[in-house]
């Protein structure tokens, strides 16, 4: 166990590094000009200057090897350059938007992984029969629809016809508040926040806020988890061990609880991992439909932009992130799966 | 005899029809939306100038969307673009994940340990951003949406091929093969991809509807298909700013997103309909 924990840590080094030089390979693809745009804080700046003198300045005319040197050093002081869509260094833009895709992950997160299991094990338990039909034609309309549409979908009904979902974080009278002094924004999480700061009003408005893009991002996963439950549920009904528990005469819910579920839940893990890596590409256009102001957004307008710092930051702090969740990830399997850490 | 076994299940026959309505509407784009500039076909032409979408009418029977764009135009030909992407990524991605998992799988050792490294380091990188960093750089041209897809899609199926390989490199008919000095390469074309190549098929065309979906997210964001071709995402980001309809009506411009919405749905659906079927068919598992 302690091996397998240790040479997957030992690993991490070798691909953070992978994705820092396919990084710069792909800046390599911009021209000086270009990259140059990620150290111009305002127009000022460049007033009176000679474009390729500051190229010079800023070593960009300088060879591949000593620019990767350079870049690598300016990561790991957190010197992403200057984002001229948010206005601000791309660090600051990613720590002010985190907090919010971070918040609308938790909470789309949560009921994907117990809804999906829930419709996951419906399906198998009723296999073949309406119930299984039923949810595996709303899982696999939900797999085929894009989150634009069903992100769209959701804001034609929900606010366009019912008024109950707006999009954005917060309404305009609690943005006001939340950035006044009363309020003390301890995570950059408002329904988190509005706790802490006991307003309960906030925290309603953040709520519902919340509320319409995590049903899109829900409905497309539960597809997906669903179907993973269902058919590694239909695989271990037919074992063995689970005949010899009936056999014993059981009761049939521990049955399925525990010699069913607890086994066929081990895929269910890596494919949450899965979840999370497509959940952090999914905000990006989730972010977009609902005008939710967090990292996807962010990106989103700097591609749209051609703001080449912010792409280039935010997508470094995905990989990143990605990085660590799937180390946790194997990490649990392990835990899970007593094969794994065996091997 | 997998199509007649996909014939039996009511349910994948109608994936296989709505998709072979697609392929029609794909052939036959040019009799059902005649092209105003024959050069330029995948171009929607615009009849005039205004933001404000029209309802359908004879001469545009699914109205025009924001900049009077033609919406029936559009779908018939974003048709071709969908299947021309999906096909062409999935393809292109499946033949570089078939050579880098073979030489993988099959030579084992350092080859292994380097080449899955590579795909580590490519799997961190989320797939729709890889896709934004690289259009971004590149810019807008549905190629280059194609070639960012590519760039980030092969790695699932080096390590299918990779795994199969693994799984049927020792068995005894590949050990004679090698026994009786069969070249390397002529072992992996005729002994072992035969024998591994099945999952990869599936997984490609349970693949083709994600990719689709991801490509018309490029356009939807404004970082893929130029402005006015024929693409359903883009479609759908004109129809965006119309969503909430008149104060009187909320549904008055339902056709700029109702019909490219249904558009791409329905195809992708019929794609994942095919490909499940297609698993269920393929493995021997699934038949009891």
């Amino acid at each position: 166990m302690f091996n397998y924990i240790l040479r997957r840590i030992l690993s991490l080094p070798v691909v953070i590094l992978g994705v820092t030089l396919l990084i710069f390979l792909m800046m390599q693809l911009l021209s000086p000009y270009q990259l140059l745009a990620s150290y111009i804080r305002s127009p000022e700046e460049l007033k009176n200057k000679d474009p390729d003198v500051l190229i010079h300045t800023y070593g960009l005319d300088r060879p591949a090897g000593e620019r990767y040197v350079k870049w690598i050093q300016n990561v790991i002081r957190g010197d992403l350059g200057w984002s001229n869509s948010a206005n601000m260094p791309v660090k600051e833009a990613i720590l002010a938007r985190f907090p919010a895709t971070l918040e609308l992950a938790l909470f789309a997160v949560i009921p994907v992984i117990f809804g999906g299991i829930l419709l996951g094990s419906f399906a198998a338990m009723h296999h073949n029969r309406w119930g299984d039909h039923l949810t595996r034609i709303f899982a696999i309309v939900g797999w085929s629809l894009p989150s634009f549409v069903g992100g769209l979908l959701v804001l034609m009904i929900f606010y366009g016809v019912l008024g109950w979902f707006p999009p954005g974080r917060l309404s305009t009278w609690a943005y006001q508040i939340v950035t006044s002094d009363q309020f003390v924004n301890y995570t950059g999480m408002y329904t988190l926040d509005a706790i802490l700061n006991g307003n309960w009003a906030i925290f309603w408005d953040a709520l519902r806020h919340l509320i319409g893009p995590t049903l899109t991002l829900a409905y497309l996963w539960w597809a997906f988890i669903m179907r993973i439950t269902r058919s590694s549920m239909l695989d271990t009904m037919n074992k063995d061990y689970v005949r010899t528990g009936r056999s014993k005469g059981l009761p049939e819910r521990v049955v399925v609880k525990k010699y069913i579920r607890s086994n066929a839940l081990i895929p269910v893990v890596t494919v949450a991992g899965l979840m999370v890596l497509g959940l952090l590409g999914g905000v990006v256009i989730v972010e977009t439909v609902f005008d939710f102001k967090g990292l996807g957004l962010l990106t989103a307008t700097a591609a749209q932009q051609l703001d080449y710092a912010a792409v280039l930051g935010t997508t470094m702090f995905y990989c990143f992130l990605l990085v660590i969740v799937n180390l946790i990830v194997d990490i649990l399997y392990a835990f899970v799966d007593p094969r794994v850490r065996l091997e | 005899m997998v199509l007649k076994k996909l014939m039996r299940n009511p349910i994948s026959l109608l994936g296989l029809i709505i998709l072979i309505g697609f392929v029609l509407v794909a052939i036959f784009a040019p009799k059902l939306a005649p092209p105003r500039d024959p050069e330029q076909p995948y171009m929607i032409p615009r009849y005039g100038y205004s933001s404000t979408p029209k309802p359908p009418v004879p001469e545009h029977p699914f109205g025009t969307t924001e900049g009077q764009y033609d919406i029936f135009y559009g779908i018939v030909w974003g048709t071709r673009t969908a299947f021309w992407v999906g096909l062409f990524v999935v393809g292109v991605s499946c033949a570089i994940g078939i050579i880098v998992g073979s030489i993988a799988g099959y030579y084992g050792g350092k080859f292994d340990e380097i080449l899955m490294r590579i795909v580590d380091v490519f799997m961190s990188f989320p797939f729709l951003i890889a896709a934004v960093v690289i259009t971004t750089i590149l810019g807008r041209g549905l190629d280059k949406v194609m070639l960012a897809m590519v760039c980030f899609y092969w790695m699932g199926y080096a390590r299918l091929v990779r795994g199969s390989i693994l799984a049927i490199k020792e068995e005894e008919y590949i050990l004679a093969a090698k026994a009786c000095g069969v070249k390397d390469w002529q072992i992996i074309m005729k002994h072992v991809l035969p024998n591994s190549i099945f999952p990869v098929l599936v997984q490609a065309s349970m693949n083709i509807g994600s990719v689709v979906i991801t490509a018309s997210g490029l356009s939807f964001l404004g970082v893929g298909a130029p402005q006015g071709y024929a693409d359903w995402g883009q479609m759908i980001s004109f129809g965006r700013n119309w969503l909430l309809g008149t104060p009187e009506n909320a549904f008055a411009y339902w056709y700029t997103i109702v019909y490219p919405g249904l558009a791409i749905v329905l195809f992708v659906l019929a794609w994942n309909l095919v490909g499940d079927a297609f698993r269920d068919v393929l493995d021997p598992k699934m038949q009891s």
